[in-house]
């Protein structure tokens, strides 16, 4: 090969590698431009010098092998980009994370096939190739593409954002955006979880409303802290619920617009006639999730709920094998991991997902209001759980290893079902079914604890069961294993030395003693 | 036939390990991928430590002061798998420049052709040498790796799709250094051949301002790059596995045409 393409090809290394070098001060610029453009015009001269020199081949038969040659490495060179382009619609892979991050989880996927089955209008995923989480969120969106069949993905540029999602185009760290229709959704950080939410937004023909009773000391929807609420209502609104607040239900419109009423812990009594309101309103088919908590008095238990069913007797669930999880490790932070393995908000959950609960008041059964009504408990504590009614005593930590009052895996949880004639229209039944689910505990739900473990599937579970959306209830998508900090400082260097010197050093005289067997 | 083969490996796997060139480049390897694992764990640990430090407010893991995007995975073994693949650039075409140039030169490419071997099956066992090389030295690298997933709860199996990454990446590479170093029977044209390549190949992304966006596309699914991002967050993916061996495939298919075309002549 003679001097020019050798010259060629390194000037073209050094264009190229100058560009890469500069690109991020001035773009492409006259200097690598001139390299390229020279390299390659010095290869394609020497090549040409090369040819001119070419003698032919010595005969007919070299002429046909050599032919032949060209004609095998042609076929196979077509053969091989045909196979590479037929490949990139192919989306077999394997997900060998640990947290298999980039399948999706079961509720995603029955997402995907509700879509499928409704033939809803498709949903488009537009891909911001070029933005600063896409090589870490490309792995995620292709998974969606390619388990569900109504959601298409549409590579985009940031420098040409489509027409639809351009406004929501906000910042370089925008990744995916979620459109249908002529409505798009911002997805945020493209995690599996928010971009499943976008899709339930974005796929619901209605959104089923919450309304939260407030007026009564309930829990503050508002307030950002640690002990506060608002992480409750933003993963309602991120599931698609239209959440509400209801100042009373003695207000005009009373809770007959709400497809589920949640009374967050109210610590006061409600009004007769709020009661009287609520208990015509379940009657009628209402659904309320109440979410109580130890030493907290109102009528709304010990009149409301008791009459649908529920005795919540005032005290706290005291578990010698509570969880060590929370900074002041006690018996009353319960780990909860026993579920009614049948009822639609518990059959996803298991002994492997486990509902942190601190402080949690028995929720029990009373007695039926109708014979058709089905109550059940749908969480427990553990067999050696047990209720201590003096409650100082229990939040000092006082309570006694024994008790005679021992109960044994005391519900944490419990729901009931009651088929009422209500005015739904012929063929709506579950429209007019009342539906009630009890929670013993209200900081499961607070900003500090609604995403530890598999605190928000209960909650979400409770929800959707109560809108009558139990299609959507699985598993929410799954948590990142933390895998920091695996080796501290000092270990680091100490492999450092053994691995990265001595390696390589025994590589090095075994080297060594190659050249002298060589020479020997 | 397959004995000729083995029999043909055998004789280029001992000269191989009877050169210094590969104890040369695999300590170079081996080296340069530990110093470059050990900086990226050593600004991990710092970084920890940054979070870490009640100075600055935080409390430690008690608290979840750590936000769960600063962790193993993409601060240091995403990083150094793109690491790996550059050095692997870098010490491959030394390896691969003499395979079959060293025969030319001394002619005894000829002797080899008319020893009754095939020249399929001389780039086979040429081939299949090499990329054994490659193996030895990514089993060689993945105990720096290993030693850090045997201590975080990143999971072994984690570990295997980065280095079926590096290996799909590696034998492409090599792949390609044989395809140069069979047409020419200078090792430092092969050298230059070898590097030349797969480094303009590597990423087009400075050509995108002079071409078209369907051509910009189109060349961004010929880079090497492009192809390589799904192996060190733990997916592997068929069509890019099938991408490599296609390079892998299109490498010894040249280095057949090359040996075909030099018995025509």
């Amino acid at each position: 090969m003679s001097l020019l393409p050798a010259a060629g090809l390194v000037m073209i290394l050094v264009g190229v590698a100058s560009h890469y070098a500069t690109r991020s001060l001035q773009g492409f610029s006259a200097f690598p431009a001139a390299n390229v453009a020279l390299g390659i015009a010095l290869v394609l001269v020497g090549a040409a010098a090369r040819a001119r020199a070419f003698r032919g081949f010595s005969g007919a038969a070299s002429r046909r092998v050599a032919l032949r040659a060209l004609a095998i490495f042609a076929a196979g060179a077509i053969a091989a980009i045909g196979l590479g382009v037929a490949s990139r619609s192919w989306t077999a892979r394997l997900d060998l994370t640990v947290d298999r991050l980039y399948t999706l989880s079961d509720q995603t996927r029955s997402l995907c096939a509700e879509l499928d089955r409704s033939g809803a209008v498709a949903i488009e995923l537009v891909f911001f190739e070029d933005a600063l989480l896409a090589k870490d969120a490309r792995l995620l969106v292709a998974a969606y593409g390619a388990a569900c069949p109504r959601v298409s993905i549409r590579d985009a540029s940031r420098s040409e954002p489509p027409a639809g999602a351009r406004a929501l185009y906000t910042t370089t760290a925008t990744t995916v955006i979620a459109c249908r229709g002529g409505v798009c959704d911002p997805v945020g950080y493209p995690s599996e979880r928010n971009i499943t939410a976008a899709l339930l937004r974005l796929s619901s023909e209605r959104s089923p409303r919450v309304f939260f009773l407030i007026g009564h000391g309930e829990v503050d929807l508002a307030s950002e802290s640690d002990g506060g609420y608002s992480g409750l209502a933003a993963l309602l609104r991120d599931q698609g619920f239209d959440v509400r607040a209801l100042v009373g239900p003695a207000a005009a419109e009373g809770p007959a617009g709400a497809d589920v009423l949640i009374a967050a812990a109210p610590e006061r009594d409600l009004l007769p006639e709020e009661i009287a309101l609520l208990d015509r309103w379940l009657e009628s088919g209402g659904r309320m999730l109440v979410l109580a908590e130890p030493g907290l008095r109102s009528n709304l238990y010990s009149d409301l709920l008791l009459r649908w069913g529920f005795d919540l007797e005032d005290g706290v669930i005291v578990d010698a094998a509570a969880s060590p999880l929370l900074e002041n490790p006690s018996p009353l932070n319960l780990l909860v991991h026993l579920f009614a393995p049948y009822h639609p908000v518990s059959r996803t959950l298991s002994r492997r997902t486990m509902v942190l609960m601190p402080t949690t008041r028995p929720v029990a059964l009373a007695r039926k209001p109708q014979p058709d009504d089905r109550l059940e408990r749908i969480a427990f504590a553990t067999e050696r759980a047990r209720v201590d009614h003096d409650l100082t005593r229990a939040l000092a930590g006082r309570s006694p290893a024994r008790s005679d009052a021992a109960i044994g895996e005391p519900a944490v949880a419990a729901a009931g079902s009651y088929p009422r004639g209500g005015t739904g229209a012929a063929g709506e039944a579950s429209a007019a079914e009342a539906r009630i689910v009890v929670i013993g505990d209200r900081d499961f739900a607070s900003n500090r604890l609604i995403g530890a473990l598999y605190n928000r599937d209960l909650l979400l579970n409770a929800a959707r069961w109560l809108a009558s959306d139990e299609s959507r209830i699985a598993l929410t998508d799954k948590a990142w294993t933390p895998n920091q900090d695996p080796l501290t400082l000092q270990q680091t260097v100490a492999y450092f030395y053994f691995l990265a010197f001595a390696l390589p050093e025994a590589l090095l005289l075994l080297g060594i003693y190659a050249w002298w067997r060589q020479r020997a | 036939m397959i004995g000729r083969v083995l029999a043909l490996a055998r004789k280029e796997l001992r000269q191989l390990f009877a050169s210094p060139i590969a104890y040369v480049v695999g300590t170079a390897y081996v080296a340069l991928t530990g110093i470059y694992f050990f900086q990226h764990l050593v600004s991990y640990n710092q970084l920890l430590f940054v979070y870490q430090s009640e100075g600055l407010g935080g409390g430690g893991f008690d608290q979840g002061t750590v936000p769960s995007h600063i962790n193993v995975l993409n601060e240091v073994f995403v990083p150094a798998a793109d690491d790996f693949g550059l050095f692997l650039l870098v010490v491959l075409p030394l390896v691969t420049m003499r395979v079959f140039a060293e025969e030319r030169a001394s002619g005894t490419d000829e002797l080899l052709l008319t020893s009754g071997l095939r020249p399929f099956e001389v780039a086979l066992a040429k081939h299949a040498v090499t990329y054994l090389f490659v193996v030895l030295l990514l089993a060689a690298s993945a105990i720096y790796p290993a030693v850090v997933v045997s201590r975080a709860a990143l999971g072994f199996e984690h570990l295997i799709a980065l280095y079926v990454g590096q290996l799909c990446y590696g034998c492409a590479i090599a792949s390609i250094g044989l395809a140069c170093s069979s047409f020419t029977s200078s090792q430092i044209v092969a050298a230059v051949l070898g590097y030349s390549i797969p480094f303009v190949l590597l990423d087009f992304a400075w050509l995108s301002n002079a071409v078209s966006e369907p051509v910009a596309r189109a060349l961004g699914e010929i880079a090497l790059l492009g192809h390589y991002g799904s192996f060190p967050r733990g997916v592997i993916e068929l069509r890019e596995v099938l991408y490599f061996a296609s390079i892998a495939f299109l490498g010894w298919l040249a280095s057949l045409t090359a040996l075909e075309l030099g018995r025509a002549r």
